[in-house]
């Protein structure tokens, strides 16, 4: 009898490890199927409606701001939608896409999910799929007008075939320097406008025991964000058109930047070992740290001009200085053409509400009041971490008090005002996963001679 | 009820819940990868479009792809033998009369258990100008630049020494172990009739220990195969892919590129390539 019911046991083990199989599987083909995504969509609409009086438990996926923001953001939800309770589950921005893949491919576990423009990390092209359209929602939120409302950017790089997938909460903008106004006014040194006032600072610093521009050249991203800058100093918008296939990239122009991009090596403005270090966190720890005078940063640099946000930053850079005065500058002149100032942008990051949500309707709010509502928008306007994506909201400047007034809140206002008023010029939104990539070997490969500028545009032209 | 019991006799009822376990988590992944080599797939999108053997296609005439190939090999055969030299002249000396022989055993060993990612940032700072290593070549007024991490040519050189340092541990355990098993006697009597302590670990001691050398060879084929995390965390496979591998190419491709079919023709040929590994060294061990 006791064997009997071994040998029963050993056969219901082994028949519910098929159907445990089965069921995951099917799950699976579910989230990826177009008809069962359309029939889960009007299912979940309908389960919300059921449910909008009980209390919703969502699970909000993502890689930034990070606790304890995200957290906070919710809690200010929460005041006017107490009974949504939302979970923050973050990953790190480099596991995003291997985390949520098969999370939303399993169709259980995430109703809102971040997404990102274009290649970057968490891409809507190939997220969006997975997420509901929020027209209709918006439009009923904003009213009939709510394009005239909201950046423009938010909208573009969020709409795929046509549908809105996901609303953008606030745009980052790269392409200028910040540096360490302390540093150069101890040192006396200029602020560089073109490339032999950049290489001249660059000298001083080193002089001084000082990295004078530091780059973590070993993480792609940020190499495209310099070669972005070099070519819009040398013709703004081409590089934005070869994204858009409307331009050449053996252009002459792409050639130059190359070249300009190597002199960065070559002059020794670029840090010494540049290529074998990451932006996060080596070069930006340098920064933080008064190691380094220079850092190729964009708009999100921004919080760092809170004393208690950069006082944070430094602690985890190992540095237990007190905050120092940073603030941006344009991109030097290193073409000598007069064309400074341009920046690019993207959403940083949108809110996606999954198809499969438990809770449609609460997870829509969550989107809506994140990235549509004054309130929402506010906070994140006043983090200054990110520029809010509805026009009618900007950093409430009574409140935000930067780490030096008087050396900060000139140019950093400036600066943000620029950044807002630049035109269509996307940071990664137009870029394909194939051209990152190779914009990146490029890059490298110039940098450290094993690629000509040549050999590297027409690498760039060869991609489909 | 005869036939039952022997059914029941021969054991195969109870290997059933494994045996099932077996087939769908490795022979169906197997089945799976391979037929979605023969895919376009993003990983998401609802439809897959076939394609035969275009991703072979595309992979026998991809330069990354051979990169990572040339990389693993060169690899493998510099790290297997630096790694196992080492460990074997260390195991040789902790069983001669060395004072403090825990201490020095632990000391080897701790790299072996150390993760990599707590170690990567603490690397990459330790090989660049501005780290220790520069400024101890700087104090010793040595002028040499450490910018090798940075540098095509000298980038997967930079790795295979923190490899080395990471898992000599493991090759000393190993044969420290072997060594243990080996005749004294044996050992005495060569050294009685002229052998010097060299000639005895060459003619001696090493061939005593072919066995772990084999198992040492297989677990460094496995790994130079399956080699990841150290490249990853350290260069991201650069620059300009000079220390990209067969696993650091399959996450790019098929996690950050989403091309997934390609991915899985990838790793095929990783499996290929594992199977012949343990095909040639199961080989070599009982070729003598």
């Amino acid at each position: 009898m006791k064997r009997r019911n071994s040998l029963l046991m050993a056969l219901l083990l082994t028949v519910s490890m098929v159907f445990t199989a089965c069921g995951s599987s099917n799950g699976a083909s579910a989230g990826s199927s177009s008809d069962s995504t359309a029939a889960a969509s009007s299912e979940a609409s309908s389960e919300a409606s059921t449910e909008a009086g009980g209390k919703a438990d969502l699970v909000w996926w993502g890689w930034t701001p990070g606790s304890p923001l995200n957290e906070q953001y919710i809690a200010e939800f929460n005041k006017s939608f107490p009974d949504v309770n939302i979970t923050w589950k973050q990953t790190t921005v480099d596991d995003y896409d291997a985390a949520i893949k098969p999370a939303l491919a399993n169709g259980e576990g995430v109703d809102i999910f971040e997404v990102s423009a274009g290649s970057a990390n968490g891409g809507v092209g190939i997220f969006g799929g997975q997420a509901i359209s929020m027209e209709e929602a918006l439009k009923n939120y904003l009213g009939d007008d709510y394009k005239d409302k909201l950046n423009e950017a938010s909208l573009n790089s969020m709409t795929v075939n046509g549908e809105l997938k996901a609303l953008g909460v606030g745009t980052v903008y790269a392409g200028n320097l910040w540096i360490n106004q302390d540093l150069f006014d101890k040192y006396n040194v200029k602020v560089p406008t073109n490339f032999e006032e950049w290489k001249a600072a660059c000298d001083t610093f080193k002089a001084n025991g000082i990295i004078g521009f530091v780059q973590g050249a070993g993480q792609g991203a940020f190499n495209m964000d310099t070669y972005h800058a070099i070519c819009d100093n040398i013709e703004p918008g081409l590089f934005t058109k070869a994204t858009r296939g409307e331009a050449e990239w053996t252009n002459p122009v792409f050639v130059q930047a190359l070249d300009l991009w190597k002199k960065l090596f070559d002059e020794g403005i670029m840090q010494d070992g540049a290529l074998g270090i990451q932006q996060y966190p080596e070069a930006n720890n340098m920064f933080l740290s008064g190691q380094a005078a220079m850092v190729m940063m964009g708009s999100w640099y921004t919080m760092n001009c809170l004393p208690d946000t950069m006082r944070a930053n430094m602690e985890a850079a190992s540095s237990t200085d007190e905050p120092f005065a940073m603030v941006p500058i344009n991109f030097p002149d290193i073409a000598g053409t007069g064309n400074v100032g341009y920046v690019f942008c993207d959403i940083d990051y949108a809110t996606a509400v999954s198809v499969n949500a438990s809770d449609v309707q609460a997870a829509t709010d969550f989107a809506l009041w994140l990235g549509a509502s004054e309130e929402g928008q506010q906070m994140i306007a006043d983090s200054l971490n990110l520029v809010p994506v509805l026009k009618s909201v900007s950093p409430n400047w009574d409140n935000v008090v930067l780490t030096n007034p008087e050396k900060q809140n000139k140019p950093v206002q400036e600066y943000l005002t620029n950044a807002m008023a630049n035109p269509d010029n996307p940071r990664f939104g137009g870029i394909s996963a194939d051209l990152n990539q190779a914009m990146m070997d490029v890059l490298a490969g110039v940098a450290s001679g094993t690629l000509t500028s040549e050999d590297g545009a027409a690498r760039l032209a060869a991609v489909e | 009820m005869k036939k039952r019991l022997s059914i029941r006799n021969n054991g195969m009822i109870w290997i059933l819940p494994a045996f099932f376990f077996l087939i769908i988590m490795i022979y169906y992944s197997i089945f799976f990868t391979f037929n979605l080599s023969t895919m376009d797939w993003d990983g998401l999108s609802p439809t897959m479009e076939r394609v035969g053997f275009a991703n072979y296609t595309k992979m026998f005439k991809d330069l990354v792809f051979w990169k990572a190939i040339k990389n693993t090999i060169v690899y493998f055969a510099i790290t297997f033998v630096v790694q196992n030299f080492l460990g074997f002249v260390f195991a040789a000396i902790l069983h001669s009369d060395v004072k403090l022989p825990t201490v020095h055993k632990c000391l080897i060993f701790i790299p072996t258990i150390l993760a990599p990612a707590t170690m990567a940032p603490v690397f990459r700072l330790m090989f660049s100008p501005q780290g220790m290593l520069q400024k101890f070549f700087d104090f010793a007024h040595i002028p040499i630049t450490v910018d090798w991490l940075s540098k095509p040519q000298t980038a997967l050189y930079v790795l295979m020494v923190i490899v080395v340092w990471e898992f000599t541990g493991m090759s000393f355990i190993l044969y420290y172990a072997a060594m243990s098993q080996i005749d004294k006697e044996m050992l005495e009597a060569a050294q009685i009739d002229g052998a010097g302590n060299i000639r005895t670990l060459w003619t001696m001691v090493f061939p005593g220990c072919k066995g772990t050398t084999v198992s040492l060879a297989m677990l460094g084929v496995i790994g130079a195969l399956k080699t990841f995390d150290i490249p990853y965390l350290i260069t991201t496979g650069g620059p300009d892919h000079a220390t990209e591998f067969l696993g650091t190419y399959i996450y790019r491709q098929g996690i950050r590129q989403s091309h997934l079919g390609y991915a899985a023709a990838l790793s095929v040929m990783l499996l290929v390539m594992a199977v012949v590994g343990a095909f040639l060294t199961n080989k070599a061990n009982k070729g003598e």
